[in-house]
């Protein structure tokens, strides 16, 4: 390569700026990665500080930290139902199904273990979800959890809406005689709402997906319709 | 025509660096709001080992959150654009994996997921068109960085 001297200069003047810019370049990018990756670790850092652990969750009465177990001691076929305070379905499963399973409470076949969870929380401006399902822990407590979740279903608000206040479900327990000072309490200041997300994350992590979900002696009944759900607890009863 | 074109392009970028932006900082801040949501999304796809779902789904909100403001920013615009690209492939294979095996699943983009209502249909074919013109917005930050308004042009000078 030949040229005037000027030119020389000139050209090596362009490569040192070339490799200048391809160097803030290279030291922007790696700005920008590391800024991702501590986002990534804020994120991870966050979600354990508000799970915290599950040791702390207080289990409400009659229940585990998966659910709320309803029936006699010697019963042999145990049904687990998902269900979601704010989900329609769930309503017409139980204002379908309930008294069904009632019957089989009642008769000592089954035990029920109602799962309710929180799924549909961005579905109300209030996650009514969570406050329900917590309610309903409060209600096991006062010795009402079946009479408190009928009378949930009969009351359940639209989705997306502000749905029912912490005084109406206290007005709510009141009506199917959870009356103690101590319910009131329990639903304001959300003493089971720890309870409700380990009800939901056990939920998750036992690949349930969606409310209803109906499992009899562990095998899914879809979809969950009465006949369905009597035929299954029948099988299950005799031992097949 | 040429040199007009040539013009554009990084006004072109500007406006790929604030629409890509705002997209990643609705998606992520909708799903910051409800990390256990988020995880359980990442978890109604099931492609993961467990051990790797709650991570995921706790950083993934946080990084597409901080993706965003750094499009917004103009800073590190053609990493940003392959990192963009990378998540959205992500996404669609996965999109397009719950598809096919028939799962009923809410792709959980913007906040809530996890399996749908009875009765209601997801709309995995909406979902993945979304991503896919997302993915070609990106894929033009890779190929043409250079835009107004932005820091790389700024520490360049």
């Amino acid at each position: 390569v030949t040229g005037k001297p000027r030119e020389i200069a000139a050209r090596r003047l362009a490569r040192q700026r070339a490799a200048e810019r391809r160097r803030t370049a290279l030291i922007v990018a790696a700005v920008a990665l590391v800024v991702l990756v501590a986002a990534a670790v804020v994120g991870v850092g966050v979600y354990h500080a508000q799970t915290g652990s599950p040791a702390r969750v207080i289990v409400p009465r009659g229940g585990t930290s998966t659910g709320i177990v309803v029936g006699k001691p010697g019963a042999t076929v145990t049904v687990d139902v998902y269900l979601d305070f704010l989900c329609p379905h769930c309503r017409a499963f139980e204002q379908a199904s309930g008294p069904t399973l009632d019957r089989f409470v009642a008769a000592g076949t089954v035990r029920v273990v109602y799962h309710p969870v929180a799924f549909l929380d961005p579905s109300s401006t209030t996650r009514y979800s969570t406050r329900a399902s917590a309610a309903s822990a409060c209600a096991a407590d006062a010795g009402v959890f079946p009479a408190y979740l009928r009378a949930l279903y009969v009351d359940q608000p639209p989705e997306g809406s502000a749905a029912l206040s912490d005084t109406q479900l206290i007005a709510l327990g009141r009506q199917v005689g959870a009356t103690s000072p101590d319910f009131a309490q329990c639903v304001t200041s959300g003493r089971y709402r720890a309870w409700t997300a380990a009800v939901t994350d056990a939920a998750s992590r036992a690949g349930v997906g969606g409310t209803p979900t109906v499992l009899v002696a562990g095998k899914p009944v879809d979809p969950p319709t009465t006949d369905a759900l009597t035929a299954a607890i029948q099988t299950a009863a005799r031992g097949g | 025509v040429r040199p007009r074109l040539i013009a554009m392009q990084p006004w072109a970028a500007t406006a790929a660096r604030l629409a890509l932006g705002a997209v990643w900082i609705a998606a992520g801040a909708a799903k910051a709001a409800d990390l256990a949501a988020s995880v359980r999304a990442v978890r109604a796809y099931r492609l993961l080992p467990e051990s790797v779902v709650p991570p995921l789904g706790a950083a993934l909100p946080f990084v597409e959150v901080a993706l965003g403001l750094l499009l917004i920013a103009g800073l590190g615009t053609r990493l940003l654009g392959a990192v963009s690209g990378l998540l959205l492939v992500v996404f669609v294979a996965g999109l397009a994996s719950a598809w096919a095996r028939g799962l009923r699943i809410e792709c959980g983009c913007f906040g809530g997921g996890g399996d749908v209502a009875r009765g209601a249909a997801p709309g995995y074919g909406g979902e993945i068109a979304r991503d896919s013109a997302l993915l070609v917005v990106a894929a033009f930050l890779v190929w043409a960085p250079r835009s107004r308004w932005s820091v790389d042009t700024l520490v360049a000078r």
